[in-house]
């Protein structure tokens, strides 16, 4: 080592201290590491959304847009909540929900479809009946990520603040999953 | 008598030798020579309080309780997030950037805290960005030694210069503020015109360097949110209450000691843990240093030495002039703390024959940016360096040597200049 380097070393650990080593450990709690820094390959998305999923935060939409990705939106529609009005109210009840579920599956995969198309993102959509969790993670072995809100499937509260039918699907899947 | 200014003199001598050597840590340098004089009675006990500038050393310690304070909520780390995606994964906007926020921030909190917390994130992005760290890191130093020059607390010879001269925070504001805001923009032209080749990253990459760097979560970085808030009030107020020190009749120092109490106070920290981290080793730095210095006052030796450069010098403008010069490039070779410690009786001395105010500015300006001349010039460039070199990034002594003698020469003539025609010219 030359004299100005050691020079610089002794003044550093003078100067410095430990504060550098602490600061250093600090910092890797939220830096990307070189391996996390590399995108892997995506190529499709999931992404399933219900009247739960009451916002799509922009942070997900930038982290979306770094994948070179085709999504896949789909909206289900709760056949045993369906078949449950049917059963205990009337048929009409059962059909206003169904009128009301498409409306609203329809204006929210249209508003989300066309923010991703913004960002240059391929987008497919879909809105059936079915069962929200096992649907989800049946389609989602096709697919190379799910995108998936916290809410999906049933409120949340401060309490309990991952949906049941979020925790079923995710413990359910080996496919890189976002959580938002 | 002879024999007192000798010892003096010799102390002074070789604890200024081994500070520069680092051989043993300058802190206990500062400590023995200051223990040997007061052994050897150069320096009398009953002396001590007029020696020991307890402005300097209690406006160091609250500063520090209140940087120690608002660490703990990460304020700094989500600044340096911050800054990063706002450059887009542009090299001339981190450039730009970093230089501004450093010189800021560096002109509030100390240079060495300031450049420990931002280096990281730079040798972080330029590894994201593929390119030579070199300009970042230099123009790093050069805007926190720059930036430190702007306020009576950004660096400690404006601390120490503000407390012998009894000039107020808004005296700096006037004085330096402009002269750092022109040396800053400067010395970031200067840094792109020396490496605008380095600075280059196609449009394809800096997309996918900005998509990275806008993966980075800043919130992440706060640990405490209600801290975080509370740190940043402080820090404001103690700001404001800087801005109006004079005009409330309390000193810099008891400002800061406020700033520390308060923050404490508030935000409920155990103070064993803030004032654990407090450095004691520069504090203590500072105390043996005045002891040392006074005693080449006690003995005599400043009187002289003052005497003998007024003899020599015509006017204030020769004066300024040379002290800027000397304390630059005196700055760029030692430690310019010991530097400004012993600059200050001389220039107190002068002025008997001479109007000493607008040497003070002088002194200022040659000691702050003086740093940046060579690589050990200043903390801040050591820490840089040091944590580059850490990081595989070599700054060799001759590398540094050739831009910051450069800007050193660049920014002090602006100074001067601008000095020279405030109060000699005008």
């Amino acid at each position: 080592m030359s004299i100005y380097s050691s020079l610089i070393q002794r003044k550093f650990k003078h100067i410095a201290g430990k504060r550098y080593e602490r600061i250093l450990k600090e910092y890797r709690e939220f830096l990307l590491t070189e391996e996390e820094m590399v995108l892997p390959e995506i190529g499709s998305i999931l992404m399933p959304i219900d009247r739960y999923v009451r916002e799509i935060p922009k942070d997900l939409y930038d982290t979306l847009s770094a994948y070179d990705a085709t999504i896949l939106l789909v909206y289900i529609i709760d056949s045993q909540v369906f078949s449950i009005i049917r059963q205990t109210l009337s048929k009409e009840a059962s059909e206003e929900f169904k009128r009301k579920e498409e409306l609203n599956g329809e204006k929210m995969l249209g508003k989300i479809a066309k923010e991703l198309e913004n960002l240059g993102l391929r987008t497919q959509r879909r809105l059936f009946f079915g069962n929200k969790s096992e649907d989800v993670i049946k389609i989602a072995n096709n697919y190379e990520m799910l995108a998936i809100s916290k809410a999906y499937g049933s409120e949340i509260t401060k309490s309990s603040p991952l949906s049941p039918v979020v925790l079923k699907i995710i413990q359910h899947l080996e496919i890189p999953t976002i959580v938002y | 008598m002879i024999t007192m200014e000798a010892v003096a003199l010799a102390v002074f001598l070789f604890t200024y030798g081994l500070i520069m050597s680092e051989r043993i840590h300058r802190t206990v340098a500062a400590m023995f020579g200051a223990a040997v004089v007061m052994m050897l009675k150069v320096v009398p006990w009953e002396k001590l309080p007029e020696y020991l500038d307890l402005d300097t050393i209690f406006l160091l310690a609250g500063m520090m309780i209140i940087v120690n304070t608002a660490r703990n909520s990460g304020l700094f780390e989500y600044l340096a997030i911050k800054t990063a995606k706002l450059a887009k994964g542009s090299p001339i906007r981190v450039l730009l950037l970093f230089s501004v926020v450093t010189a800021l921030v560096s002109s509030f909190l100390d240079n060495v805290t300031t450049v420990l917390l931002l280096t990281p994130m730079l040798l972080y992005i330029s590894r994201l960005m593929e390119i030579n760290p070199m300009p970042f890191l230099l123009s790093e130093i050069f805007a926190s030694n720059i930036g430190g020059a702007a306020t009576l607390i950004g660096d400690p010879p404006n601390i120490m210069i503000g407390s012998a001269a009894k000039l107020s925070f808004m005296d700096f504001i006037l004085n330096m503020s402009p002269i750092a805001f022109i040396d800053l923009l400067v010395s970031i032209v200067l840094i792109y015109f020396i490496y605008r080749g380095a600075l280059k990253v196609d449009e394809r990459d800096r997309e996918k360097i900005n998509r990275t760097l806008e993966r980075l979560d800043e919130k992440a970085a706060i640990k405490d949110l209600a801290l975080f808030r509370k740190s940043i009030a402080t820090i404001g107020l103690v700001v404001v209450l800087f801005f109006l020190h004079d005009r409330l009749g309390v000193e810099p120092a008891v400002v800061a000691l406020f700033g520390a109490s308060f923050i404490l106070l508030w935000s409920r920290e155990k103070p064993e843990e803030v004032l654990e981290k407090v450095e004691w080793a520069t504090l203590f730095f500072f105390g043996g240093l005045f002891i040392i210095v006074g005693g080449l006052v006690e003995t005599g030796f400043i009187g002289q030495l003052a005497n003998w450069i007024t003899s020599h010098i015509v006017g204030e403008g020769e004066a300024l002039i040379a002290i800027a010069w000397f304390s630059a490039f005196a700055s760029a070779i030692i430690d310019n703390i010991p530097f400004t410690a012993t600059m200050i009786p001389l220039i107190k001395a002068m002025g008997g024959s001479l109007n000493i105010y607008p040497l003070w500015w002088a002194l200022s300006l040659g000691a702050c940016l003086g740093g940046n001349g060579t690589a050990i010039g200043a903390s801040a460039n050591v820490v840089v360096i040091g944590i580059a070199e850490r990081e595989g990034v070599k700054i060799t002594f001759g590398d540094f040597l050739k831009v910051g003698m450069f800007i050193m020469m660049a920014t002090v003539a602006i100074g001067v200049g601008l000095l020279w025609i405030r109060y000699v010219w005008w």
